[in-house]
């Protein structure tokens, strides 16, 4: 990423003093518990006995295990509908609420509150907006007339599922992408207006290619999250004995790890969801330096 | 942030684990449980009695919903920290003592001849190894059939007996199954059971058509064999042909148990659930199972404790368990009303049997004489998993009865093959 203004002098002291905390934290124990990871990747451990050595079993695994796959499955599924979904809508919401109007406060608290709100808590309310016979949502289908859908049943669960997560992650999107509005100079709009050009014009020639780094990287943690889903799905799909019927590659890894004494093949499947991501940074870092503008 | 959250609790229990043992010359023990906040109040009470008979010994208690309890557990025995005295379920039991991280309280229970007299006979089959104890039960749970006394007052109907069949239990089923709005949709079900775990209901209904869970050995799953079949047509017609059991995804919303939201009104169940009912202000009263072709049988299970191989105070941790066990514990956790004592003379006591909430505490009692224990076996976890979740689909309406039954059985073999 190129910079405008590089660190100088001083300011570069006070850049590793307040970088300090945060490196500490990363290499002591993001980085120590990912090279356990990797290690016990390598073993048979139910976490009570010893851990023995498996070789690449776990591995094998990944590539024959029919439970794991679906997992992986619904995973890429679940990325590819909500990734452009938070991009786009908090997009929108954000150019909506980039404007001087009366109560623009209460418009941006009310879109970020359920990034502060307990998901649990909030799964909840949902599963209560779902509800097939009881559900505010089938009961307001009812009134237009039209045929209740069953929201959490298995064919319409991942759809169900990724709206919750994409309204849960608005508020993020949003605040990344207002800051990057307020960046933008007024003065091209004030010429663009002068020149006749629409509203709709002006989000295209202005708004879109001056926001791209806040897409970019709007997009990047939407893809780290999407890969890293868990809460709500887990809350509103979980059944059985703890199994959901959409599981998702972290639940896959949980149960596995925490329930069937295979934390090896838990760890082996925490390495795969790494390197995906790792893989997909990658892709995106290089389409950053051919698509975004900075500045 | 939560996973951060997370492992910040759990660095906290370790440093805290790590420290006491020995405090001002007394010796200090931990004791981690599953349960409901209501359950610590009456545990500290029990600690609080043993103290005061054992002045040289301290309890803390720690007491975790049943989900996370687990995961803490095995992050505590994987760290080697894990508290002296910890809390079993009697199925998931062998998985620990064939990983050889609990206590052999054999030769403590052999230097106290006798105390194992009182207790009901059932509820210690569950914990015996070729080498002994490793384990006892601290109180069990039969499964009996619950039903909501309102509801068939406002059906005219007779309430459930002794007498019932599953085929009457089917019949009532229907007749109190309503649209009480006549908007089309079922707003009270006759009947709801547990579609994930066998303990209430399903292996209930399997013996009782004569069928079996899994084979002595552990090594077949017995639950695709003609006989557990008509058990599993029956429950499944009920479902879905009577509409007189709400299927899983209509259950899902009103949080699983219908028979707590006040919409089913029979469901088979155990002991836990009584005091929940009452706080739901049920109007309930509870029955024997219903009989099916080869008779009557229900569940019986029990929750009960171990020591930790690793403790470094084994005799003041038995001496823990065998207060639990006294007469003393007992009855501190008959008052509970969560479960039934083990001892034989508190059960059959006015402390167990004439409680607050008013029902018929006798019949928990009795079920023991038609009970088959919830069996114990190796990976029973995974077992579980692969015949409940493997399950769900018929559950949700998805999936067609005899097929899935007849995958869930080659999975659930090929885990009692791994776990051999």
């Amino acid at each position: 990423m190129e910079f405008g203004i590089k660190p100088l002098g001083r300011e570069r002291l006070w850049l590793w003093t307040l970088l300090l905390p945060t490196l500490f934290g990363l290499v002591f124990s993001a980085f120590g518990s990912l090279l356990a990871t990797i290690a016990l990747s390598f073993t048979n451990w139910d976490l009570l006995s010893s851990p023995t050595w498996a070789g690449l079993k776990n591995y094998i695994a990944l590539f024959t295990d029919a439970k794991f796959l679906k997992s992986l499955s619904n995973t890429a599924i679940f990325s590819a509908m909500y990734v452009p979904g938070v991009v786009i809508i908090s997009l929108l919401v954000a150019v909506l609420l980039n404007r001087k109007i009366r109560g623009i406060g209460i418009f941006r608290t009310a879109y970020y509150l359920p990034a502060v709100t307990s998901a649990v808590a909030t799964a909840l309310v949902w599963n209560m907006i779902y509800g097939k016979d009881t559900g505010i949502l089938n009961y307001v289908l009812g009134l237009l007339h039209l045929q209740p859908i069953c929201w959490l049943c298995t064919s319409h669960a991942m759809v169900s599922v990724v709206i919750v997560n994409i309204w849960g992650a608005i508020g993020e999107g949003m605040i990344i992408f207002l800051a990057g509005l307020t960046a933008i100079p007024r003065e091209y709009y004030e010429a663009a207006m002068m020149d006749g050009a629409s509203l709709t014009k002006q989000f295209f020639k202005i708004t879109l290619p001056l926001i791209t780094p806040s897409i970019f990287f709007q997009t990047l943690m939407a893809t780290i999250n999407a890969f890293q889903a868990y809460d709500y799905i887990y809350m509103l799909t979980r059944q059985g004995q703890g199994d959901s019927n959409i599981p998702v590659v972290v639940f896959s890894i949980y149960r596995n790890a925490w329930y069937f004494g295979n934390y090896g093949g838990a760890s082996a499947q925490a390495i795969e969801l790494t390197v995906i991501v790792a893989v997909l940074m990658l892709i995106y870092l290089w389409l950053e330096k051919r698509y975004v503008f900075y500045e | 942030m939560k996973k951060a959250l997370f492992s910040l609790a759990m660095i906290a229990i370790l440093l805290l684990s790590a420290c006491g043992s020995n405090i001002g010359g007394k010796t200090q023990l931990s004791f981690m449980m599953w349960g409901d906040p209501a359950e610590l109040t009456v545990w500290k009470q029990i600690v609080t009695d043993f103290e005061a008979a054992n002045p040289n010994t301290t309890v803390s208690v720690e007491v975790s919903d049943w989900d996370s309890y687990w995961t803490k557990l095995k992050t505590l025995l994987a760290a080697k920290t894990p508290p002296d005295m910890f809390a079993i379920d009697a199925p998931l039991y062998l998985d620990y003592q064939s990983k050889g991280v609990l206590l052999n309280l054999q030769p403590y229970i052999d230097a106290n001849p006798g105390m194992l007299d009182g207790l009901y006979p059932q509820t210690l089959q569950a914990y015996q190894t070729p080498e002994g104890y490793f384990g006892l039960p601290r109180d069990f749970q039969t499964i009996v059939l619950f039903y909501n006394k309102a509801m068939f007052d406002a059906a005219g109907m007779a309430y459930p007996t002794a007498d019932w069949t599953w085929d009457d239990l089917r019949a009532a089923a229907k007749k109190l199954t309503l649209d009480t709005n006549g908007d089309g949709k079922t707003d009270q079900y006759g009947f709801s059971f547990d579609m994930w775990d066998m303990e209430p209901g399903y292996s209930e209904a399997i013996w009782s058509y004569g069928g079996d869970m899994i084979n002595a050995d552990h090594t077949q799953t017995l639950i695709g064999s003609p006989e557990a079949r008509q058990a599993w047509q029956l429950l499944y017609d009920m479902t879905f042909v009577d509409k007189s059991v709400p299927d899983s995804n209509t259950s899902g919303q009103y949080g699983g148990d219908t028979f707590l939201a006040g919409v089913s009104a029979m469901t088979p169940m155990g002991h836990w659930s009584v005091p929940g009912y009452a706080d739901a202000n049920l109007q309930f009263d509870v029955a024997p199972m219903p009989k099916g072709p080869a008779g009557r049988y229900t569940s019986v299970n029990s929750a009960g404790f171990v020591i930790a191989k690793g403790t470094k105070h084994p005799a003041e941790a038995f001496s823990f368990l065998k207060f639990v066990l006294s007469n003393a514990g007992q009855t501190r956790l008959a008052e509970l009303g969560f479960a039934c004592p083990v001892l034989q003379s508190i059960a059959q006591s006015s402390t167990f049997l004439q409680q607050k909430i008013t029902i018929n505490q006798q019949a928990f009692l009795d079920a023991l004489q038609y009970a088959r224990i919830k069996p114990v076996f190796k990976g029973y976890d995974e077992w579980a998993s692969a015949v409940g979740d493997g399950m769900a689909p018929v559950w949700r309406g998805e999936a067609d009865l005899n097929t899935t039954l007849d995958e869930v059985v080659i999975a659930a073999d090929a885990v009692l093959a791994k776990n051999k």
